[in-house]
C-alpha cells in the first residue's frame, strides 16, 4: 500500500496552470500503472476529517489547514517486494513539493 | 504525454471563461467567492479525473464550481435570503445558455471591461486583467511582470476593493461611453503584450504566455460588433506580425537577436498570414488610421521583407511619421531616427538625435545612446561612439540587452 503523506492542494495557492500540470501528471502516472497492470485500487480522500479519541470517544472536528501532514489518498499495487513498490513510488508527482509516500505491506492471512 | 497535448492550458483558459459566467450569474460582489470555487474544483478534478478525462471536461468543470460556489455561498450566507433566491434563480436560468460559445464570449467581455474600467487604477487594471482572466496565480503575475508576489497582492486587492465600493456594474458599456473605455481595454491588452515581447524576462515561456493571452483578450473583442472595431483589428493584426517573430528574437543561450540577424525562415509563415487577413478587416471599414494602424503596418513592412537588405525603409519611415503625427512622442522620434541610419541619411539622424530629450525616453533611455553611438561610429567618430555605447551600458537593465550593446562596443573598439 501506498499512503500519499502531504500539505493539502488548496492551501499552497496554486495557479490553473500549476494545478493542471499536477492533474497530468496524476493522470499519467496511474495510466502506466494501468499498462504494467499492478495497480489493484486506489482512492483519493477528502479533506475534512474528524477524529474520534480516547476512552470518551471524543470528537475533533480537524479542518486540513490545522495539519500539516495529510493523507491524501492510497493506492493498492502489486510488488513482489518494498524495492518493487519503491519502484512505482518513484512517479508520485508531489516529492516536489514536499509530499511523502509510505509504503507498507497489506498483511495477508492464510 | 498525451493528456498534456489534450488539455493544452485548459485550465487556465477556463478559468477567466468559468469566472465570468459565474460572475454574470452571481454578481460582480462574489467575485473573490468564485475565484475560491473555482481553484476547489480543478484541485478536484485531479482526484475525479484520476481514470480518464470526462468527454467534455468543460462542462464537468462548469457544473461542478457551480456547485461548489453555491456550498461556498451557503456557507457563508447561511442566514442569507438572498442566497436562497440566487439559487432558486440558478435554477430557473437555462444554464446550457450561458455555455454557447457567444454567450461565454460575451460574458468574457463583461469582465474585461471591468478590468479596464476607470475606476481601477491603471496599474491594477493589468494585474487584475492576469488573474481574473487569464487564470494567472499572483507568483505567475508577480514573475511576468517583474513585480514582487507582495506588490502583485496589494494590486489585486486594491481592484477587488474598488469593484465592490463603486459597486461596478458588470457590463459592457453602451452608447457615447464605449468609445472611450474601449480605447483603454486596447491600452491594457497592448501593455499586456509588450511585457512580453520587450519583457526583460529571457524565459521564453512566460513572453509566450503573455503575448498569448493579449492575443487572446484581443480576439475575444472580434466576437462582439461593437468592440470588433478597425482599432481592434489593427492591434491583433499587430500581435501576429509580432508573435510571429517571436521565437526568432532569442537564440538558445538566451541572447537577444537583432532584427537584421534574426533567421528569417523561422518566422512563423500562418501568424504572418493571418496577420494580413485581419490587417484587410482593420483598414476596408475605415478612412482614419488609429495608432495600432501604423504600428502593425511597420511590423508588417518588416515580415515583408524576405532579408534584411529588402526592408522598404522608405515605406516605414512614412508610417512612423504618420504614427508621430497622430500621437507625438520622444520614443517615435527615436524610431525615426533608426530608420534614418538605415537610409543613410546621417544628417537627418544627428538632428532628430539632438532633438531628442533622453530622460524624457525613461528606461528606455538607453535605445537613445545606443543609437546614438551607431551614428557616432558611422561618422568615424571611434572615441564618442565607445562613450555613448557605455553610457547605455550603464543605463540597460536587461542582460539579454546589454549583450547585445557589449557586442556593438566590441565591434566599435575594432573599428
Amino acid at each position: 500500500m501506498l499512503i500519499f503523506i502531504g500539505v493539502s492542494y488548496a492551501e499552497m495557492n496554486l495557479s490553473p496552470e500549476e494545478i493542471q500540470n499536477r492533474a497530468a501528471s496524476w493522470m499519467s502516472w496511474n495510466e502506466k500503472m494501468a499498462k504494467q497492470g499492478v495497480l489493484k485500487e486506489g482512492n483519493a480522500l477528502q479533506e475534512d476529517l474528524r477524529r474520534v479519541k480516547g476512552p470518551d470517544r471524543t470528537v475533533t472536528d480537524r479542518t486540513s489547514a490545522e495539519l500539516k501532514e495529510l493523507i491524501g489518498g492510497y493506492y493498492i499495487v502489486k510488488a513482489a517486494d518494498f524495492e518493487g513498490a519503491i519502484e512505482i513510488a518513484q512517479d508520485y508527482p508531489d516529492f516536489d513539493l514536499g509530499g511523502t509516500v509510505e509504503v507498507r505491506e497489506v498483511m495477508h492471512y492464510n | 504525454m498525451a493528456h498534456q497535448k489534450m488539455m493544452d492550458h485548459l485550465f487556465r483558459h477556463h478559468y477567466g471563461k468559468m469566472v465570468s459566467i459565474l460572475t454574470r450569474i452571481f454578481g460582480l460582489q462574489h467575485l473573490e467567492t468564485i475565484e475560491d470555487a473555482i481553484q476547489d474544483t480543478f484541485i478536484n478534478a485531479i482526484r475525479a479525473w484520476q481514470g480518464n478525462v470526462p468527454e467534455s471536461p468543460e462542462a464537468w468543470l462548469i457544473k461542478a464550481a457551480r456547485n461548489r460556489l453555491l456550498d461556498l455561498l451557503r456557507k457563508i450566507s447561511a442566514a442569507d435570503a438572498r442566497v436562497a433566491r440566487i439559487e432558486a434563480g440558478v435554477d430557473t436560468i437555462a444554464i446550457n445558455e450561458l455555455f454557447l460559445d457567444h454567450e461565454v464570449e460575451d460574458s468574457v467581455l463583461r469582465m474585461i471591461f471591468t478590468a479596464c474600467h476607470p475606476a481601477l487604477n491603471p496599474k491594477d487594471q493589468i494585474a487584475f486583467a492576469l488573474k481574473t482572466i487569464s487564470g494567472f496565480s499572483g507568483k505567475e503575475i508577480a514573475a511576468a511582470l517583474l513585480l514582487k508576489e507582495e506588490t502583485v497582492k496589494k494590486r489585486l486587492s486594491r481592484a477587488r476593493k474598488m469593484i465592490r465600493v463603486k459597486n461596478l456594474a458588470f457590463e459592457i458599456p453602451g452608447g457615447l461611453d464605449l468609445e472611450q473605455r474601449l480605447e483603454r481595454v486596447l491600452e491594457v491588452i497592448y501593455l499586456i503584450f509588450n511585457e512580453g515581447f520587450h519583457s526583460n524576462r529571457k524565459d521564453i515561456l512566460i513572453r509566450e504566455d503573455l503575448c498569448g493571452e493579449a492575443m487572446r483578450l484581443a480576439k475575444t473583442l472580434h466576437s462582439n460588433s461593437f468592440t470588433a472595431t478597425p482599432e481592434s483589428y489593427a492591434l491583433f493584426a499587430l500581435f501576429c506580425f509580432q508573435s510571429a517573430r517571436l521565437r526568432s528574437k532569442i537564440n538558445d543561450q538566451k541572447e537577444i537577436i537583432s532584427l537584421q540577424e534574426q533567421d528569417r525562415s523561422r518566422w512563423y509563415q500562418p501568424l504572418i498570414l493571418l496577420g494580413h487577413q485581419t490587417m484587410d478587416k482593420a483598414v476596408s471599414a475605415t478612412e482614419t488610421f488609429s495608432c495600432y494602424h501604423y504600428e502593425a503596418a511597420i511590423a508588417a513592412e518588416h515580415v515583408r521583407a524576405s532579408t534584411y537588405e529588402e526592408t522598404d525603409w522608405d515605406k516605414i519611415l512614412l508610417w512612423y511619421e504618420q504614427l508621430d503625427r497622430l500621437e507625438h512622442s520622444p520614443l517615435n522620434l527615436l524610431n525615426i531616427a533608426v530608420v534614418q541610419l538605415q537610409r543613410r541619411d546621417l544628417e537627418a539622424v544627428k538632428n532628430l538625435l539632438e532633438s531628442i530629450q533622453p530622460n524624457l525616453l525613461e528606461q528606455r533611455a538607453y535605445l537613445y545612446y545606443g543609437t546614438y553611438a551607431e551614428y557616432a561610429h558611422q561618422i568615424g567618430n571611434r572615441e564618442q561612439a565607445l562613450a555613448l555605447i557605455d553610457q547605455a551600458i550603464a543605463l540597460v537593465e536587461n542582460e539579454a540587452e546589454s549583450g547585445y550593446l557589449k557586442r556593438k562596443k566590441a565591434k566599435y573598439q575594432m573599428s
